[in-house]
């Protein structure tokens, strides 16, 4: 008797602890009875009390979980192929829903790739990369930027976030049967496939050895200005130089054939005794030891050497 | 009595471990026990950085302070605490591997998550920081699973879509701030949105470079650069070093041409002033003067020439009579 007491005391309190289960701030429960479900979800947290034994616990994410797209290869409008990845956050809306037609997160996250590569597949496809890589038509920043660096960005018609908003509205429509919200999807990285990145690589080479191209010639074609100009330069301060001398020079001389002029012109007389004091200051210098002089006694200076009276 | 339910296992424990003792005593070291627990599991510390959430039976109920601070035992409240104060940061594109005064880098590359395509359809690599804070534990810890990983993929994809809308040109050199600045605002939002109880303090860009293959040619670009400014710098130098100079010889030039125009002009003054005085007394005495001046001159040139000939006036025919050739010659010898 004492131990049948004990056991049931035993059942009973076994029965009390499963008659109780604490569901958390993150998880939300479907009740099942023999794999039926009962009743309403149970969405708020705290101690909860349901039948013993009969009754299941199916606890389900309550939170925003996370899918993470495969890294895939695809080829856009235009031809080029790029790896895409993206990201979703979604979470368990209708978790009796989600439980019927899924079972568990496992299932979702089959159910999620197949939508949602699906979708960025159809997405990417319908657009040129450009559209995939821009967001806006927004103006690049110019400004302090060499002339070859100052590209215009080709215009886009979609863009990104036009883009993975198609994706998601297409996602959306086609989970809102299985209980799960789509929040968001975005892509976290795309990128050139290998050789389409070699190809932009040299691409890049090509543009900046023509910059530096352009930098060496402007290099040189200026330095060849700058000694054009100093040869012109040289030649234009000497010859200024020279004209303004030869300009004073001129002036000079024609100031002094004045003045001359004005002294030694006044009159006959002054004419006359110019030319004589000129020739009388001419002689000294013009005659030598070496030169033979011939004079008769009619000249001026030995007509006394025959007549005391000068011939007169 | 729910206490009872979750302590049930407790006490059960000694009666295995020490089977030959009285039920007395074992009931008695049991209530000890329980006592000892329920005191143990009912109070906490909260570090100064930290924020405690108080859970019973899973469910919030409140956030307490750093300090001593009391919860209901037996498992029936537990803690969760979560550094608010802390401030936090991802590093994308690198890892440091020690961080210190002299922080070392992870070898590995982390290529996939630097490189980023460009607007213009070129890529660059771009390493950057976010560093954030938790303002709101409980979002923090019950909205988002995983809240790391969700923060690190809505950063990539948050840089990306910043990235994507510049030029590399931009993203090399006079966007890095604006792109920063940009990327805060769009991931607070994003982070908003997501409900993660995240606050960005900071998004930091670190080094953003070329991709590797193209590196070389940018260096070579910054090489032409500096090849020009030599180049032009020579010709510069040179142009220096001839041009003024030529100035300073040009007025040199003119100077002279001055001097000599001073030097005509006073000497001619000076010629004429002689004449015109000359002349004035001249004027006074014309014959007399005249003569003597011709005697004066004859005085001078006369004795200098060795070899005169005086030849009566009457005389005619002189010159022919003369050797010529012969004087010439003894007045070379």
């Amino acid at each position: 008797m004492r131990y049948l007491g004990i056991i049931i005391g035993v059942i009973v309190l076994i029965a009390v602890a499963n008659a109780f289960y604490v569901l958390n701030e993150t998880e939300q429960v479907i009740i099942t009875q023999f794999g039926k479900p009962v009743g309403d979800p149970v969405v708020t947290p705290g101690l909860k009390v349901k039948t013993p034994f009969i009754q299941k616990v199916n606890r389900f994410d309550k939170r925003f979980l996370e899918w993470d797209g495969d890294p895939n290869q695809l080829p856009t409008k235009d031809k080029r192929f790029i790896w895409v990845n993206t990201y979703a956050r979604w979470r368990i809306s209708d978790p009796l829903l989600y439980f019927q037609r899924l079972r568990d997160e496992r299932g979702a996250q089959t159910r999620l790739d197949d939508i949602l590569d699906g979708e960025t597949r159809n997405a990417i496809a319908k657009y040129d990369v450009v559209e995939v890589v821009r967001s806006t038509n927004r103006e690049p920043e110019l400004g302090g930027m060499l002339e070859e660096d100052q590209v215009i960005l080709e215009a886009i018609e979609a863009g990104r976030e036009i883009i993975h908003r198609e994706i998601l509205a297409n996602a959306q429509a086609r989970t809102t049967d299985l209980g799960i919200e789509i929040l968001d999807l975005q892509f976290k990285r795309i990128n050139y496939v290998d050789e389409v990145e070699r190809k932009v690589f040299e691409r890049m080479i090509a543009e900046r050895k023509r910059i530096a191209d352009r930098f060496r010639s402007e290099g040189e074609g200026e330095a060849s200005r700058i000694r054009g100009e100093k040869d012109r330069e040289l030649l234009r301060i000497q010859s200024e130089a020279y004209k303004t001398a030869e300009e004073i020079r001129g002036r000079a001389d024609a100031g002094a054939t004045n003045i001359y002029a004005a002294a030694y012109d006044r009159s006959a007389d002054t004419r006359s005794f110019y030319v004589f004091l000129k020739t009388m200051e001419t002689y000294p210098v013009a005659l030598d030891e070496k030169s033979t002089l011939v004079l008769t006694t009619e000249g001026d200076f030995y007509r006394f050497l025959t007549d005391a009276d000068g011939g007169r | 009595m729910n206490g009872n339910v979750q302590g049930g296992g407790g006490p059960q424990i000694p009666e295995i471990r020490l089977p030959n003792l009285s039920p007395r005593l074992i009931a008695r070291l049991a209530v000890v026990l329980l006592v000892v627990i329920v005191v143990f599991t009912s109070f906490y510390t909260v570090g100064p950085e930290e924020s405690g959430l108080v859970l019973r039976f899973g469910q919030y109920v409140r956030s307490t302070d750093p300090g001593l601070n009391f919860k209901l035992p037996l498992g029936v409240e537990r803690v969760m605490k979560v550094p608010i104060q802390r401030q936090l940061k991802e590093e994308f594109g690198f890892r440091t591997a020690t961080s210190g005064v002299r922080s070392t880098y992870s070898q590995r590359s982390f290529a996939e998550e630097a490189n980023i395509l460009t607007g213009d359809l070129n890529a660059a690599v771009v390493e950057w920081v976010v560093q954030y804070r938790v303002v709101d534990p409980y979002k923090y810890l019950f909205r988002v699973r995983n809240v790391e990983e969700t923060f690190r993929d809505m950063s990539e994809a948050v840089m990306r879509a910043i990235i994507g809308d510049r030029t590399v040109n931009e993203v090399l050199t006079v966007g890095r701030a604006e792109i920063a600045l940009q990327a805060e605002v769009d991931l607070q939002e994003l982070c908003d949105q997501y409900e993660t109880g995240i606050k960005v303090e900071q998004v930091v860009l670190q080094d953003v470079n070329p991709p590797d293959p193209v590196k070389p040619s940018f260096n070579e670009v910054n090489e032409a650069q500096q090849q020009r400014s030599t180049l032009i710098n020579e010709a510069q130098s040179e142009y220096n070093k001839v041009i003024p100079r030529a100035r300073g010889e040009a007025l040199q030039t003119i100077q002279e041409a001055e001097g000599y125009a001073l030097d005509r002009v006073n000497r001619a003054r000076g010629d004429s002033a002689r004449f015109v005085a000359l002349y004035e007394a001249y004027r006074r005495a014309p014959e007399v003067t005249r003569r003597r001046i011709y005697l004066e001159t004859m005085n001078e040139i006369l004795p200098k020439v060795e070899r005169k000939i005086v030849v009566d006036g009457d005389l005619e025919g002189v010159l022919p009579l003369l050797d010529l050739s012969g004087a010439v010659k003894g007045g070379d010898q």
